[in-house]
């Protein structure tokens, strides 16, 4: 490049070098004071520190203020490392262009004046400033869009969410204002007769700029969406919020009855449930193969063939007329005696019951049917009696327990 | 209609259809032609298809209000209204507990060892989850909170307001009948002109 031969442009360079070099010597210490917002002294040296500051990579805004890194340093490191907190955006078109016309009139100047060094190395320039225009737009809709995908999770709230969408929307606004600036009439006028600069100015700047157009609506419709969305969810949280404190400070509150008004909104009418239930039918012939195979496919259960018939006619021969008709008696005295627990509220006493009702039952046949009674009881209604057996050992040596007496009472369901 | 069947039994059993709950039944909902085809077939059963006002969520109601459907109604209102409180409730503790900063909506993932490790360490969310698992609503008779917080949990699971993907682990999603819950309460605050605003203040917007 021609600028490289003149002696300024060598100098430029090696200290360009040198205090790029800096950045990468100090780069955890500075790293360190881009998070913090202030630069640690004392992790830097006398000497350092002062070439730094002559770098004019750190300043002190204020003589009370500790040492900070300039903003260009610090926006250059959000913009590498895509931190959207402390991202610019730079929607500045009009002094871009104004550069680019500057460019031009001194490109043409030198290739008039046959000096076409010079018109090399403004067109040099030119080109510089056209990818830095394109370039300007690209890093703040990828910046848009970073903030966009990751839902604004850099802020915490919700509400912050939603000042960073509204100021992001402005952004997107300064820009397509900004494009709207660029009038390619006047582009197209400023290349006029040159090859270079209506493929610079023309072909390339407007099809990179038109793609920027489209994708910054692509994000503002995004946006506006995003922005809805965040409104409806805080719209959600405050209804919950102030509905919930509404109904903790009025505990008897009861709305109106919406099921028994004439026309009953939608919400509140909300069908019973319908279970459909399906049994084998046999009434088609086709199927029955298909059934047959579902019986025999049902899992068998091992039948113990119990004497049933031979037991029954056992019994049927010992029982005796005048035996069941006093069975019977006693299961209906132990019947009523279980009536009685039902009404009675406290215990009641099986013996006392015997005795207070006068009945002629072996008191020993008394207890055992009443026991029998109580097992017979269905699992649930069991539960309804609470049984006390009244026991005593049988002898001092014997600690076999002999059943005294029984007392029944009601439990509390 | 055959294809339906499923559908239709979920519907007829009294489920909430969302995107959450079955997504390819809720996408055949939303066709114009399928509620035609679904409200032919329920009308002798005194049904028809309806959803909240956004349609992100069926359900079915009566055709026709008759004495026994208004009854039936008014049993389900009562109920409805019982649950309110204790649902808000448990929604302000999921969104403070996980600390979200919006409240649950529709999709929302909750893990359920994540909610009780939060709870575990702090007195107060550990007090007010203690008072709204012995709510009425979800009936906790234990003092663990590991119970408690499974039995609210499973408690919102058969009332629709939750799915679990997996019933060998504890992670549920919110569905679609939270909206319609959402537009319950607005509708109540609505029609009742309560004093409960959702629109944040000019001041806050500022």
């Amino acid at each position: 490049m021609a600028p490289l031969d003149t002696g300024s442009a060598s100098n430029l360079f090696s200290v360009g070098a040198e205090r790029l070099a800096l950045l990468g010597k100090h780069h955890k210490a500075l790293m360190q004071g881009y998070l913090d917002g202030f630069i640690d002294e004392a992790a830097f040296s006398e000497t350092a520190l002062k070439k730094l500051i002559a770098a004019r990579i750190l300043w002190r805004p204020d003589e009370q203020q500790p040492l900070a890194l300039r903003p260009l340093v610090s926006e250059l490191i959000a913009s590498m490392v895509a931190d959207e907190n402390r991202r610019q955006i730079n929607a500045d078109v009009a002094e871009k262009l104004e550069q680019i016309r500057n460019r031009v009139q001194a490109y043409r100047d030198a290739q008039y004046k046959g000096d076409y060094s010079v018109a090399e190395l403004q067109l040099q320039r030119l080109t510089e400033h056209v990818h830095d225009l394109s370039g300007q737009f690209e890093e703040a809709i990828d910046s848009l869009w970073h903030r966009l995908n990751s839902d604004f999770g850099f802020v915490a709230s919700l509400d912050d969410k939603i000042r960073e969408n509204e100021r992001a929307q402005k952004q997107l606004r300064r820009l397509l204002d900004g494009l709207v600036l660029l009038d390619f009439n006047e582009l197209i006028e400023l290349s006029e007769g040159n090859n270079h600069l209506r493929k610079l100015l023309v072909s390339q700047l407007q099809n990179q700029l038109s793609s920027h157009h489209s994708s910054l609506l692509e994000v503002q419709k995004r946006l506006v969406e995003l922005l809805a969305r965040f409104r409806q969810q805080q719209s959600r949280s405050m209804l919950i919020t102030n509905m919930a404190a509404f109904l903790r400070q009025h505990p008897k509150y009861q709305p109106a009855d919406y099921p028994n008004r004439s026309d009953v909104p939608v919400l509140f009418n909300q069908a019973a449930a319908i279970q459909p239930q399906a049994a084998i039918a046999l009434d088609k012939a086709s199927e029955r193969q298909i059934l047959a195979e579902l019986v025999r496919a049902l899992p068998r259960t091992a039948v113990i063939n119990l004497p049933d018939q031979q037991s029954a006619s056992f019994a049927a021969v010992m029982e005796d007329e005048e035996i069941a008709a006093r069975q019977q008696a006693l299961k209906t005295d132990v019947e009523n005696f279980y009536l009685r627990v039902i009404d009675k509220a406290g215990p009641l006493s099986a013996l006392d019951y015997l005795a207070e009702h006068q009945l002629n039952w072996d008191s020993e046949i008394w207890l055992y049917q009443i026991i029998a009674e109580y097992q017979a009881l269905p699992v649930d209604e069991k539960h309804m009696f609470a049984i006390k057996r009244d026991e005593v050992p049988a002898s001092a040596v014997n600690s076999l327990l002999l059943i005294r007496d029984i007392s029944l009472s009601l439990q509390a369901a | 209609m055959l294809q339906h069947g499923p559908l239709l039994e979920r519907l007829l059993a009294g489920d909430f259809i969302c995107q959450v709950s079955d997504e390819d039944a809720f996408r055949h909902l939303s066709l114009e032609q399928t509620q035609q085809d679904i409200n032919h077939y329920l009308r002798p059963l005194n049904r028809r298809l309806v959803s909240n006002e956004d349609n992100s969520v069926y359900f079915l109601a009566y055709h026709e209000l008759n004495k026994a459907a208004r009854e039936q109604l008014s049993g389900q209102f009562a109920l409805t209204v019982q649950s309110l409180l204790p649902l808000l409730e448990w929604l302000q503790l999921v969104q403070e507990t996980l600390g979200r900063d919006s409240a649950l909506t529709a999709g929302d993932t909750i893990k359920l060892q994540e909610f009780v490790l939060r709870t575990e360490d702090n007195q107060s969310l550990r007090q007010r989850l203690n008072q709204l698992a012995s709510d009425r609503f979800f009936n906790s008779q234990s003092d663990a909170l590991d119970n408690q917080v499974k039995l609210i949990f499973r408690r919102l699971k058969e009332h629709g307001y939750l799915l679990q993907p997996h019933s060998d682990r504890q992670y549920y999603i919110v569905t679609g009948k939270i909206d319609y819950l959402i537009d319950v309460i607005r509708f109540i605050r609505d029609e009742e002109h309560l004093p409960v605003d959702d629109t944040p203040t000019q001041q806050a917007i500022l």
